[in-house]
């Protein structure tokens, strides 16, 4: 008897495990019905809300006819390239600030009043200055993901526990070894998470660069095809850019796992 | 003569904000050679304080502190640390942390890496030489950070509260253990703690320090047959331990009243 | 006051050094006005009644697109937070939206409501409802387990104490996501207004440098960069105040 309805419990466990993971795509899939319901039943017109069939059916032409894998490798390099330099940048002045007092003292309300600030609106200057091209697009990138970096790297850097200093001193470490051996490796966690803010940052701002400026990309892309009053073209923009933007996020998060290893937070699960 | 000679120092912490306060006040103390000298004190009484000024990660401001008759000038591989929270670097395996202290001195590798090995078998971490820190409990990371300070062979060690973080089980294990090493390779060794059996047990003498400002109010001595079983019930250990206990108590009891003066005041350290 | 003049004083520095970089002829004066002609050009958008114009545009969009996105982000982290099956089938659309540069909704919201104060609005109530939402649901599922159990033992029921624990001790989370919100908000603001837009501050900069007026154009930038600024300064000034009160 006890067997039995040991057994119906772990059926409800399962079956309720089963649920719990089936959840996602459920989601998704009652979100393109829905989707399919309200363009199929004529209360927007097709113009306003084209049905999943259009919107999907564009993104594959685009696919197959080449221009997306064109649009799409356009953006990534804008937004990688500048968010490379503004990690880069961004890492090394975190250091120049922790180390150096002066430096400390001249770019702290740089970066503190920067960062609020929609550096977007600096673009049609940036433009003024150094013309329509990419060159362009990347500096603006750098402008806007930067800051986070900067702003993680102090915060990481200010968080590396004395003992851990010491202890290298302890041993015969060299201020230098201290920095790149210690300081460096101590402060990653907090480093990464600032590269995972200036990321998304980096692909938004690309993307605006691109609806501003044209020169093909995926902002551009949709850009046009609003222009020319195609709604699919700009609802597969969308999806589009959505994907880029998912399969972005997830590769740096697993790229953090890796890296990260280490870390305690390795051994929990993960939230959203 | 006195291997490491601590004479009339002075100490003030300054927090970077609130008030500065005065640690240590005059304080005098000498360590022989090889003995085992444990530092008891309640809360903030700068015994801490202490160790770092003597391993040379504060600087000496009044007084002067030698070691073999050299005044200390900073950290160095003479005086190995071990910090109550282990500062295990947590992006190196055991043996990786094992390793750093012997890579920064000029030996083989293949000599390194056997020392690195004799070191995590000797603290009982064999078949964890591989894992990070945020793996192992509490118990194993001191016994990694103390293979890793003892792999690079230091004069003296300096041991701040290490077991405090412990639970009370794992507590005495290495207690035992690391009096079973020091029998087998004696060093120098300044022990900080408020515990006064563990004192009693593992030291040759005892040093009681005063509630802050600290200065030292009593050397007892401790040296006696420490493998004796049960020695925690036996009549000239718990005599030892009342004694200490004694003296120990009024400077707790100072300490507990300016701590609540403190709190309104600067922010104050802890030991 | 005078610790913030020397936080502050590099900027100044920068001022000045813009003023002498210009006056000394070292880059041509159109790419980089004076910093003196900059602020009599602000004066003189400012008598004509084209900032006060476009700017009153510009946070009437911004704030009301904010304050629907607050209130619903926050409404619906919350419920999100409190009850399981929401939880289940929104969180995987919360985790798939949440990468995607908000940006991509400029021309669908243009297509939607077209150029004026509804597709901007619609766009950041969309694209900041994120942020809030997650703050909300963060903060709230860290609700102090052992709050949530001493007011139901007191009887209290569940919008009762809804109310009276969970939402306040998710309010330093939500708080932070409102933060991210509003500065999303300006840079949404400003892009979809230099793109589509008739009016507006965003559009001023577009339509200002379209007529080579730069002295203007950079007078306008540094307000709205100047807003943005302001605009978190201020926000958090709220919060320390509200944060405050509730302890």
């Amino acid at each position: 008897m006890a067997r039995l309805e040991k057994g119906a419990a772990a059926l409800r466990a399962r079956s309720g495990e089963l649920a719990w993971r089936a959840a996602p795509f459920l989601s998704v899939a009652l979100l393109i019905a829905a989707w399919e319901g309200v363009s199929a039943s004529g209360a927007v017109t097709a113009f306003m809300l084209p049905g999943p069939a259009r919107v999907f059916g564009r993104v594959w032409a685009e696919a197959v006819s080449g221009d997306l894998w064109i649009n799409v490798g356009l953006t990534l390099y804008r937004a990688l390239a500048g968010f490379a330099i503004a990690a880069l940048a961004g890492v090394a002045l975190g250091f120049a600030m922790a180390r150096n007092r002066l430096a400390h003292w001249f770019f702290d309300p740089i970066i503190s009043a920067g960062f609020p600030m929609p550096k977007i609106a600096f673009l049609p200057i940036v433009i003024l200055w150094l013309g329509l091209f990419d060159v362009s697009k990347i500096v603006m990138v750098s402008l806007d993901a930067v800051f986070p970096v900067v702003t993680a790297t102090l915060v990481g850097i200010a968080g590396v526990e004395r003992e851990l200093l010491w202890s290298a001193r302890n041993m015969g470490a060299k201020e230098r070894e201290v920095l790149w051996q210690i300081v460096l490796p101590a402060a990653l966690p907090q480093i990464m998470t600032g590269l995972q803010v200036a990321l998304p940052i980096a692909l938004i701002v690309a993307v605006v660069t691109e609806m501003v400026m044209g020169g093909y990309g995926l902002g551009a892309a949709t850009m046009t095809a609003w222009r020319f009053a195609n709604s699919a073209g700009v609802f597969a923009g969308i999806v589009e850019i959505a994907a880029v933007g998912f399969v972005v996020v997830k590769g740096m998060a697993m790229l953090r796992r890796r890296l990260l290893l280490w870390h305690p937070e390795a051994l929990e699960p993960s939230t959203v | 003569m006195a291997q490491i000679v601590v004479e009339r120092v002075r100490h003030t912490y300054r927090p970077p904000r609130g008030k500065p306060v005065l640690a240590l006040d005059d304080i005098s103390l000498e360590v022989r050679e090889r003995e085992f000298l444990a530092l008891l004190g309640p809360s903030g009484c700068g015994k801490s304080t202490l160790l770092y000024l003597i391993g040379g990660f504060l600087p000496v401001e009044g007084g002067r502190i030698a070691v073999d008759g050299r005044p200390v000038a900073g950290p160095g591989p003479d005086r190995g640390i071990v910090f109550q929270h282990f500062a295990l670097f947590p992006w190196k395996t055991v043996r990786g942390n094992v390793l750093y202290g012997l890579e920064r001195q000029s030996m083989p590798r293949a000599e390194r890496e056997k020392r690195a090995q004799d070191f995590i078998d000797l603290v009982g971490l064999t078949g964890f030489e591989d894992s990070f820190p945020s793996h192992l409990s509490g118990g194993m990371k001191q016994r990694a950070a103390i293979a890793r300070t003892l792999a690079f062979d230091p004069k003296i060690l300096l041991m701040d509260e290490p077991f405090g973080a412990l639970d009370a089980q794992t507590r005495h294990l290495m207690q035992s253990e690391l009096l079973g090493i020091w029998q087998r390779t004696p060093k120098t060794v300044i022990f900080v703690t408020h515990d006064v059996q563990e004192a009693v047990y593992l030291a040759d003498r005892v040093a009681v320090m005063s509630a802050r400002p600290g200065h030292i109010k009593a050397v007892v001595d401790t040296r006696f047959d420490k493998n004796e079983s049960n020695i925690f019930r036996a009549k000239h250990f718990v005599d030892k331990v009342d004694e200490l206990w004694g003296l120990v108590r009024e400077e707790a009891i100072k300490a507990q009243g300016s701590a609540a003066q403190a709190t309104n005041g600067a922010g104050g350290e802890s030991s | 006051m005078s610790s913030a003049l020397i936080r502050y004083a590099p900027l100044g520095l920068l001022a000045i050094a813009w003023e002498l970089i210009a006056r000394l002829g070292l880059v041509s004066s159109s790419a980089l006005p004076p910093l003196s002609k900059v602020v009599v050009s602000w004066f003189g958008l400012l008598q004509s009644g084209e900032l006060v114009t476009n700017g009153v545009a510009s946070l009437y969009r911004g704030s009301a697109g904010l304050l629907l996105a607050v209130v619903i982000g926050a409404a619906l982290g919350i419920v999100m937070a409190w009850w399981r099956p929401v939880n289940a089938l929104v969180s995987p659309l919360v985790e798939m939206f949440y990468p995607m540069p908000k940006s991509a909704l400029i021309p669908v919201t243009a297509v939607w409501l077209g150029f004026g104060d509804g597709s901007k609005i619609l766009l950041i109530f969309l694209g900041c409802m994120l942020p809030v939402t997650l703050g909300a649901f963060n903060g709230a599922r860290a609700s102090d387990r052992m709050l949530v159990w001493s007011a139901r033992s007191m009887g209290a029921s569940r919008p009762r104490m809804l109310w009276d624990v969970v939402v306040p001790s998710a309010l330093p989370e939500m708080l932070n996501g409102i933060r991210t919100a509003i500065a999303l908000a300006f840079i949404l603001l400003v892009s979809s207004e230099l793109i589509v837009a008739r009016q507006g501050l965003g559009y001023l900069i577009g339509y200002l440098g379209a007529d080579g007026a730069y002295a203007p154009m950079f007078a306008v930038v540094l307000t709205v960069a100047f807003l943005g600024f302001a605009a978190d300064r201020l926000y958090m000034q709220v919060v320390r105040r509200v944060l405050a009160w509730r302890d």
